[in-house]
């Protein structure tokens, strides 16, 4: 009974302290902004609903990025502003790309975490953004929505809002 | 369940009557049986107060859900660590009560999965798909090894199975064995992660499950070995003949050594390999796929189809033939079906029609012969049940030939009624037969 009270305890611990992690990550202070997406609307079976987003950084050329895509499981993207803007509700943004590429850690500004997934570009872990049955979102058109997030303190993307382009 | 207990009513009332005990005791006993059922000790009150909990409990779950984007993360994390500790600590706490304990530490063990989901939902998680449910499983995994229970460890290793199978049969995750996207097979530390998995699945049922047998690990794991020689890894068996030796050895080690205990003929190995056999019969038909036989078998399946060979050959020396019930003593014929249901495999490394032809005869004569084992054997022992099925036996295998041998016949209204006269009058036969058997056994 006790060591089953200590399991519960630990696991409870894990729970809170991921909860805490998520949550110091993604209020890190870096600025928030666009990408440009692809959705499709499939269902998860322990999450619920959500809409599954492809993006354009999914398949990076910029620099050596052609090339870490092939040769490595992880490397780091720049991502910044060069010009590309869509206008959404609340007005002209924006649309961030990805500027070059690099194996080693950066952790100046822009600089996101990549995984590779073989034969399928690579994945930033904000592939997903769940909603509710009834959110019109659900039902979103490619090139229709521009996703909106930010870089976390661990440089691994964290995605805020699906917003729609006017 | 009702008509059993109604029908133990009947027999305890005729028993008092008759004043083989009495009415006292009858009572007694018939309270008795119904207090172990599962619901058995649930009264009107119980049910009553049940339907309410399930009336209340859908309210509330309606009542979140229609203003579940209203409340916020923090509510929704503070209201599932909550749930969580109440889930749990209840279990604990009513240890004694196993209708209120059991359901909570079934709660317990699905609050992991619960919190996993919930957290993707509010942060907007994504990644690897098998990843979620081996943290469940690793989470999960102390409550099965110290719960005085061992439904949750039962839990946890058809979690790990369930895992096993998705994750290394997927193309993009932690686990995928397969090749994908013309890509080469994947990393070793996949096969080292998915190895971990099974052994974790096997360890966790071998440890808290022993007076099961390990017929499930073993049939699991030999299933997961034979659908790794199927799908395109690094273990892929690419000759019909290599796969058929390596399935049916595969299936008599699952027969010989997972079978054990008084009631095998129920168990699932043996239904396992009567069916494989039952396969091979339609070998008749078999026409060389030479496209796809030009790419050898990879070196690794090859061995372990090798390795497969000689421990079904061994398991049938040293283990008890598991084919016909002990009481109907046919060990030697039991032994012999077994062996002759791997060798016969052989007759297809030639790669020819001809011999799959007769690949597909000999698998007829082992369901004949396994058939009439039965038949005899049990008219022997005086086992009715042996004697069924030893006549399902006969019976399916010659209706399938029937229409394996006449099917293409079968395209006008009186050939249709033919066969359907046919299979009355063989109806007919069989069960006349079979109560011919039967009544020469009870007298």
């Amino acid at each position: 009974m006790k060591r089953l009270r200590i399991v519960l305890g630990l696991q409870l611990l894990f729970f809170a302290g991921w909860a805490g992690y998520l949550m110091v990550s993604r209020s890190a202070s870096t600025p928030e902004f666009y990408l440009e997406t692809t959705p499709v609307d499939p269902r998860d079976l322990i999450s619920g609903t959500y809409v599954a987003l492809n993006y354009e950084i999914s398949d990076p050329r910029a620099g050596s990025c052609a090339e870490l895509s092939r040769s490595e499981l992880a490397f780091y993207v720049k991502l910044d502003d060069r010009g590309k803007t869509a206008v959404t509700a609340q007005g002209q943004v924006p649309v961030y790309q990805v500027t070059d590429c690099s194996r080693e850690a950066s952790y100046a500004p822009g600089w996101a975490r990549a995984d590779v997934e073989i034969g399928r570009g690579v994945k930033y872990g904000i592939e997903r953004f769940y909603l509710n049955e009834g959110d019109p979102r659900k039902d979103a058109r490619s090139g229709s929505v521009l996703a909106k997030v930010k870089i976390g303190s661990d440089r691994k993307l964290f995605l805020l809002d699906l917003v729609k382009k006017i | 369940m009702a008509s059993y207990f109604k029908r133990l009513k009947k027999d305890l009332d005729a028993s008092s009557a008759a004043g083989i005990i009495t009415q006292e005791q009858a009572q007694k006993v018939f309270e008795q049986a119904k207090a172990a059922s599962l619901l058995g000790g649930m009264k009107a009150a119980h049910w009553i107060a049940g339907a309410a909990g399930i009336f209340i409990a859908l309210g509330v779950i309606l009542v979140v859900a229609s203003n579940w984007d209203k409340l916020g993360a923090n509510l929704k994390i503070g209201a599932y660590l909550l749930l969580f500790g109440a889930a749990a600590e209840g279990s604990l706490a009513a240890e004694d009560k196993p209708s209120v304990s059991i359901p909570l530490e079934l709660l317990w063990f699905f609050m992991p999965v619960i919190g996993i989901g919930l957290y993707a939902q509010i942060f907007q998680l994504s990644g690897d798909p098998v990843k979620p449910y081996l943290a469940w499983a690793v989470l999960s995994s102390p409550l099965a090894f110290l719960s005085k229970r061992n439904f949750t460890a039962f839990l946890t290793t058809l979690l790990l199975f369930a895992v096993l199978f998705m994750g290394t049969l997927g193309r993009v995750n932690m686990l995928s064995l397969t090749s994908g996207y013309e890509q080469a097979a994947q990393p070793v530390a996949h096969w080292i992660l998915a190895l971990a998995v099974l052994a974790g699945a096997v360890f966790t049922h071998l440890i808290k499950n022993p007076e099961r047998g390990y017929g499930l690990p073993l049939g699991a794991g030999l299933a997961w070995l034979l659908s790794m020689m199927l799908a395109d890894t690094a273990l892929k068996l690419h000759s019909p003949a290599t796969l058929l030796l390596a399935g049916m050895s595969a299936s008599v080690i699952w027969l010989a050594c997972g079978s054990e205990g008084a009631e095998i003929e129920s168990k699932l190995p043996l239904t396992v390999w009567t069916a494989a056999v039952y396969a091979m019969t339609f070998f008749w038909h078999y026409k060389p796929d030479l496209e796809n036989m030009r790419d050898a078998d990879s070196a690794p399946g090859a061995v372990l189809t090798w390795a497969l060979l000689a421990a079904a050959l061994a398991a049938l020396t040293l283990k008890k033939q598991r084919v016909f019930p002990n009481e109907l003593g046919e060990a030697a014929l039991g032994k012999s079906l077994l062996a002759a249901s791997i060798l016969c495999a052989f007759l297809l490394f030639g790669g020819g029609q001809e011999t799959a032809k007769f690949l597909a005869v000999i698998a007829n004569f082992i369901l004949a012969a396994l058939g009439l084992g039965l038949i005899m054997g049990g008219a022997k022992a005086s086992s009715e049940k042996n004697i069924n099925r030893g006549v399902a036996v006969l019976t399916i295998t010659a209706v399938t030939r029937f229409i394996d041998i006449f099917g293409s016949m079968l395209t006008s209204g009186f050939a249709f009624i033919g066969t359907g006269l046919g299979f009355a009058g063989l109806a007919y036969l069989v069960n006349k037969g079979r109560k011919a058997l039967i009544e020469q056994v009870k007298k």
